[in-house]
């Protein structure tokens, strides 16, 4: 973690920023949907308690916190109050391991008489060897949480509905695994960082033995991947039960499936988890497909020698470029969080059984097919 | 201590001897339950403990062997715990019951 | 003084312990296959110090990921209130499976402590977090070179098995016991 109390202090402070900043990103996720879904369905939404309604969640939050807690008279203690926090364990864990942008280094400064080393912070809380696989497996952990939720309740209604979302997760994700094996092949690595490295610059390939550069394309995944960005973003909807996957939350079905039999703040740790479990899917679409925290046109370099311009000093230089380049990726996942949001409010929903009928019968086949595309593809592209 | 100055430094043999009580562990789990469901847990257990002892294998040999072993290994272990259960579930089905103890007698 | 790698064998190995006891030992069988998911993720944790990251991380996909949630599954819709005994009955023989379990503990552990003490060489090698994607690619190599054929057999099992499964299951009857 760093080899002086310095830097172990600022690592250890990185992984609390970044764990609270996706628990803080849900108050404004849920003003954003609730504001953005009566926009599309044309009416106001909550716009009375602060500026534009922003303060609507810190009300919601304290009414949260002062209801009763409460355990099912035949649920088990520790599975009840167990799945709110596992639903919050994978979520915190993936997007931890995912670059949030490019490594600040920081020259020896003077604080307090003594002198700090040279350093280079990473913008992740830590850099695994294994970064795809890991998300992968750490996300299949999400299933346990809706199992403890539904046993844990003691009723027939959370249990069918945890059983229903645990079946729904555990199928999507071969179809989320398979489509991201595509992009293995492509740039050949597990490594976070590196991926989003080579999606640097204008499009380059090789085609038919030459190398080909169009410089108004940047040279993102997507333009490798269509097909494997879309079964990739579609079985993450499925993943974080989200419309139009759904069912096992639906109000009409299940009565709130899982969650049924929750109330007060353990609803609203659900609840993070699940828009944390969103803001994961969003931050893995934009480093794998849509180029992380690159942007056409914008250069280390060239922001770096811009922010020269108007502060002194090599550190606040290159905090203020790396804080650049995070706030490009930070766009990329609003963009998504929107989409996401704006295909609930969309789409209607799909029944249960034509939901597993698309998880195993279209999406494996499709992802094992795009597979097989990119091998061949590569292969004659490399000759 | 002789015995502080073998556990400070992890060798080979701790990892075979937390191979060996898992896989311990495991056996007795089979001898002792009764519910068919749990059998099959402990068996998976074992596997589990033999493929601590590939790896630690691997690793200290420096030989790669090891961890394609334990890639079959648990294929092999899935597999057989997805039959396992489809198996449980159909005697379930049939007989309401996965206490092996009615199963003690059955014939053909 | 403990290394970090010691100091994180022993955490993990202590959890995996104590958790593989709790499989055994727990009565209601849900407990049981929560127990086995933590002592897999303890396994998983023990491959990472071992510097084996791809299998760790394929012991959490496959493992914890999608056996043990089919295990946890499979017995959240059994009901399973009227379990009439958790453990066998008969002193006797619950002596004798104890017995027979610590006669094969004793002499495992006896074997490995006196290869030991005869041949104590094997050192730690320094681990690097960085290669794991050159391990992974030569396990890759391996698999697809010199054990391409268990590889292939592997597919067909995997296929078998999931024929089987499908068709043990279209045996009609319910799984609600009070039925």
């Amino acid at each position: 973690m760093g080899q002086d109390a310095f830097e172990i202090t600022i690592n250890v402070l990185k992984m609390l920023v970044i764990f609270l900043g996706i628990v803080q990103a849900v108050p404004l996720l849920v003003w954003l949907e609730r504001r953005g879904s009566a926009f599309i369905q044309n009416r106001l939404g909550p716009n009375r308690v602060g500026p534009l309604g922003l303060l609507q969640l810190l009300a919601d939050a304290v009414k949260f916190l002062t209801k009763e807690n409460f355990v099912p008279e035949k649920g088990e203690w520790f599975f009840y109050y167990g799945a709110p926090v596992m639903a919050l364990i994978p979520a915190s864990l993936a997007f931890a391991s995912i670059p949030l942008s490019i490594p600040i280094a920081i020259e020896p400064f003077e604080m307090f008489g003594r002198t700090f080393g040279p350093y280079t912070f990473i913008m992740q809380g830590y850099d695994l060897g294994i970064g795809i696989v890991f998300v992968l497996g750490i996300s299949s952990l999400g299933a346990y949480a809706l199992l403890m939720a539904g046993w844990g309740s003691g009723s027939k209604y959370s249990l069918l509905g945890a059983l229903r979302a645990s079946a729904q997760v555990i199928s999507y994700e071969l179809a989320l695994s398979l489509s991201l094996v595509g992009i293995l092949m492509v740039y050949g690595t597990f490594y976070f960082t590196d991926i989003v490295q080579a999606q640097a610059g204008p499009l380059t390939f090789n085609f038919l033995g030459k190398s080909v550069v169009i410089p108004w394309l940047p040279n993102w995944g997507i333009f490798f991947q269509p097909l494997g960005a879309l079964i990739f973003f579609s079985a993450t909807f499925a993943e974080t039960n989200r419309l139009p996957f759904d069912l096992p939350e639906a109000e009409g079905e299940l009565v709130a499936g899982y969650h049924t039999e929750y109330g007060g703040f353990k609803f609203n740790l659900f609840f993070i988890g699940e828009y944390g479990h969103m803001l994961v899917a969003s931050a893995l679409m934009a480093t794998f497909f849509f180029g992380g925290y690159h942007f056409p046109g914008l250069t280390p370099e060239g922001v770096s020698a811009f922010w020269s311009g108007v502060v002194s000093g090599a550190n606040a230089n290159n905090i203020l470029t790396s804080l650049t380049f995070l706030l490009v990726l930070l766009a990329k996942i609003a963009f998504f969080l929107w989409v996401f949001i704006w295909v609930r409010w969309t789409l209607p929903r799909f029944r249960y059984d034509h939901l597993m009928d698309l998880g195993w019968k279209t999406m494996l086949p499709w992802a094992l097919f795009n597979t097989v595309l990119t091998a061949v593809v590569m292969f004659i592209s490399h000759q | 201590m002789p015995i502080l100055d073998t556990a400070l430094k992890v060798g080979l043999n701790h990892y075979l001897y937390l191979s060996a009580i898992l896989f311990a562990i495991g056996m007795l789990g089979i001898l002792i339950r009764r519910n068919v469901i749990v059998i099959l847990m402990c068996i998976e257990l074992m596997l589990n403990a033999v493929n601590v002892s590939f790896i630690a294998f691997s690793r200290y040999n420096e030989n790669l062997n090891g961890q394609i072993m334990v890639f079959f290994v648990m294929t092999v272990a899935a597999a057989e715990a997805a039959v396992g259960l489809a198996l449980a579930v159909t005697i379930f089905k049939k007989f309401r019951e996965v206490n092996i103890r009615f199963f003690e007698h059955l014939k053909g | 003084m403990l290394t970090v790698n010691d100091f994180l064998f022993y955490l993990l190995a202590a959890v995996t312990f104590l958790s593989g006891a709790g499989v055994i030992l727990a009565r209601n069988p849900i407990h049981c296959a929560f127990m086995l998911v933590v002592s897999m993720i303890g396994i998983a944790g023990i491959f990472v110090t071992l510097d084996a990251y791809f299998i760790a991380a394929v012991q959490m996909i496959v493992y914890a990921g999608a056996v043990m949630v089919l295990f946890v599954m499979v017995l959240m819709l059994f009901d399973l209130k009227h379990e009439l005994k958790a453990f066998s009955k008969g002193a006797i023989s619950g002596v004798l499976k104890l017995l027979s379990t610590g006669v094969l503990l004793g002499m495992l552990l006896a074997y490995i402590g006196y290869t030991f003490s005869v041949d104590p060489s094997f050192k730690p090698v320094p681990a690097d977090p960085q290669h794991a994607m050159e391990t992974t690619k030569e396990i890759s190599s391996l698999l697809f070179t010199r054990y391409v054929f268990g590889f292939e057999v592997i597919g067909v099992l995997l296929l078998v098995i999931a024929i089987g499964a499908v068709t043990l299951s279209r045996i009609s009857g319910g799984t609600h016991a009070d039925s």
